[in-house]
């Protein structure tokens, strides 16, 4: 028979018929989308992604990370970019419908205490798991997060002037996300659109604004943690590098299984016994920067 | 598997194995066999079989990114025959496996004719219960569909691996090839046991920004609903060479409902492989069960084995034009 403690990785992805409860649009394609999953809302944790069926007419599912649980109400909510045929179909659900939903699924982000002073970097459709990072982290004021978010279409949300006075930063970068604000996490927004009261240039020239404004000891204290495009991520790993920071990088590959059945979506990883490849669904979506891009 | 009383309708036996279903998750879908028992709800005794991931004499890395890609009701593929090699396999991982639960079927392939005996060897001093010859792999540059192309290079392979075991030994056929009855025939000569009929079409995404294909291997082999036509001929014509032997047949090849299976069955299998299906719905494979039970009941039949080849072809499918035209 079967031992159950040899085998702790069995039944832990759940698969829900989850009813949509809103479905929101914003400009740029993007999509807020907030269904009933009460199994995967109570094991989801930041860096967790769930496996949706779109649309009955597609043969593939489609992996999207997980912005916000509610474990008591049993709610999951995404925030996702309509850019394929899949997205563009999922687009089109609407509230009251169901759709299957197999989650929570992959390693989840790692905070440590010695590390009190998380840099949370999100990039575009690299956003939702840079919130549900910040969302565990207000109950303790020991953590001392700082969020930066970037994005080329217009953000999803209504952006506002921040609360939070932070050290480091340009004159006049002051929008800031009001979800982290009303949770009383400092954050500020990044984008080339010249949108106003957002810095103009990169997530990591603002991150290494904010870094460079530290002190030494204060620095020792940042752990890095990012999600977003591949190019943000490599300049992400190459920011953490320079200032001798761990960092943790989220990962997106094409998809099959999500379960660790296909090998479908690996990248390549260094380890000391040479390169390796891990699957981004099982094995990730989170891994060590360094490990990734070298 | 779900208790009823009719579950027993089901079994069948397969090269001398006991299966619980006539349905076989397939190679390269299911990892080394627990990835899916993830999933709350999934069992591997809803199966008759697991095929394992496709093994090698010494580790491989597989392909570069993009590895699968969607196309219109399925996908392409080309993971490259990632695995840790069989030395791994059989100490590392074939330990780990609850062989109560289903039986265990090992994949063997390799660039040469060499590897392919050692692997064989290897898993023949193991606990599993067949060993499944991959000659159909499209994804890699030596051996898989280069021998399986080939009726010759595919008898040779299949001679050299029976000459190394006694265990069930069940050819994986390629559908890329001009005669597959043929080859079929050649392979029973070989001393193979069983068939599995079909591996993934050859095919191609082309990314029309940047003008390259999608797939890092830049082709890939097509499965899902959109193979299960070509899969069925396949199967049908295999199956005829092959009643006279009493040598079954895994039909696969987009099967996703209890429709799907009995098709396979009808068509000449003894078995269904199920792959694609599972990445849409991880909890496929019982639902498939109980509709092939209903099927059964609704048909009065008691075996599920009484299905197999049981295809009445239509007379006379070529109808001639009469004289005077129209």
């Amino acid at each position: 028979m079967t031992n159950p403690a040899t085998k702790p990785h069995r039944g832990t992805i759940h698969l829900e018929e989850a009813a949509i409860l809103t479905h929101q649009a914003y400009p740029g394609d993007q999509y807020v989308l907030r269904v009933q999953a009460p199994a995967c809302a109570a094991k989801a944790l930041p860096g967790s992604f769930a496996h949706l069926q779109c649309d009955p007419l597609l043969a593939m599912r489609r992996p999207l990370s997980i912005m916000r649980v509610d474990p008591q109400q049993g709610w999951v909510e995404f925030l996702y970019k309509a850019v394929g045929e899949g997205t563009r179909l999922l687009a089109r659900r609407q509230p009251g419908e169901t759709l299957s939903l197999l989650g929570p699924i992959g390693v989840p982000f790692q905070v440590h205490p010695e590390r009190p002073r998380p840099l949370l970097l999100g990039g575009g459709v690299g956003i939702p798991p840079m919130v549900f990072l910040a969302d565990s982290l207000r109950a303790d004021t020991a953590w001392q997060p700082f969020v930066v978010m970037g994005s080329e279409v217009p953000f999803p949300f209504q952006a506002r002037p921040s609360q939070f006075l932070v050290p480091g930063l340009p004159e006049g970068v002051i929008a800031a996300m009001p979800l982290l604000e009303d949770w009383g996490i400092p954050s500020r927004l990044a984008s080339l659109q010249g949108y106003p009261g957002v810095f103009e240039g990169y997530v990591t020239d603002l991150a290494r604004a904010w870094l460079q404004g530290l002190t030494d000891a204060e620095r020792t204290e940042v752990e890095v943690f990012s999600c977003g495009p591949h190019p943000m991520l490599e300049a992400v790993a190459h920011l953490a590098r320079e200032f001798d920071l761990p960092c943790q990088v989220s990962l997106e590959e094409f998809m099959a299984c999500a379960v660790g059945g296909c090998a479908g979506c690996t990248v390549e990883i260094q380890t000391p016994d040479g390169p390796a490849m891990k699957r981004v669904c099982v094995d990730g979506p989170v891994f060590d920067a360094q490990q990734v891009f070298r | 598997m779900a208790s009823t009383d009719q579950n027993h309708k089901l079994r069948i036996d397969f090269c001398g194995m006991k299966f619980n279903s006539p349905l076989v998750l397939l190679s390269g879908c299911v990892g080394f066999g627990e990835e899916y028992t993830r999933v709350a709800g999934f069992s591997n005794r809803d199966v008759g079989a697991v095929c394992l991931k496709g093994t090698t004499g010494s580790a491989r890395l597989g392909n570069p990114a993009h590895r699968v890609y969607e196309t219109p009701m399925g996908m392409l593929n080309a993971i490259g025959l990632q695995n840790p090699g069989v030395d791994r396999v059989v100490d590392g991982i074939l330990p780990t496996l609850d062989f109560d639960e289903t039986r265990f079927i090992a994949n063997v392939s390799g660039s040469t004719i060499e590897e392919y005996i050692a692997v064989t060897r290897r898993f023949d001093d193991s606990p599993i219960d067949a060993i499944e010859i991959n000659i159909s792999c499209p994804n890699v540059k030596e051996g898989g569909v280069a021998f399986g192309n080939d009726p010759d290079m595919s008898a040779r392979v299949v001679a050299a691996c029976r000459a190394v075991t006694r265990k069930p030994l069940i050819t994986k056929l390629s559908p890329n090839q001009t005669d597959i009855a043929e080859n079929a025939r050649r392979c029973i000569e070989a001393g193979t046991d069983g068939f599995a009929v079909i591996n993934t079409l050859m095919g191609m995404a082309v990314d029309i920004e940047t003008r390259t294909p999608v797939i890092g291997n830049n082709q890939g082999g097509l499965s899902g609903p959109a193979i299960k036509p070509v899969a069925l001929l396949k199967v049908h014509q295999v199956h005829q060479v092959c009643k006279a032997h009493g040598i079954p047949i895994i039909g696969q090849g987009g099967v996703t409902t209890a429709e799907d299976a009995l098709e396979f069955l009808i068509a000449g299998a003894s078995a269904v492989g199920v792959g694609t299906a599972l990445f849409y719905d991880p909890l496929v494979c019982p639902k498939i069960n109980q509709g092939i039970l209903a099927y059964l009941h609704r048909h009065g039949l008691d075996q599920v084995g009484q299905l197999t080849g049981s295809l009445s072809l239509n007379q006379s499918p070529v109808r001639h034009t009469p004289a005077c035209g129209g």
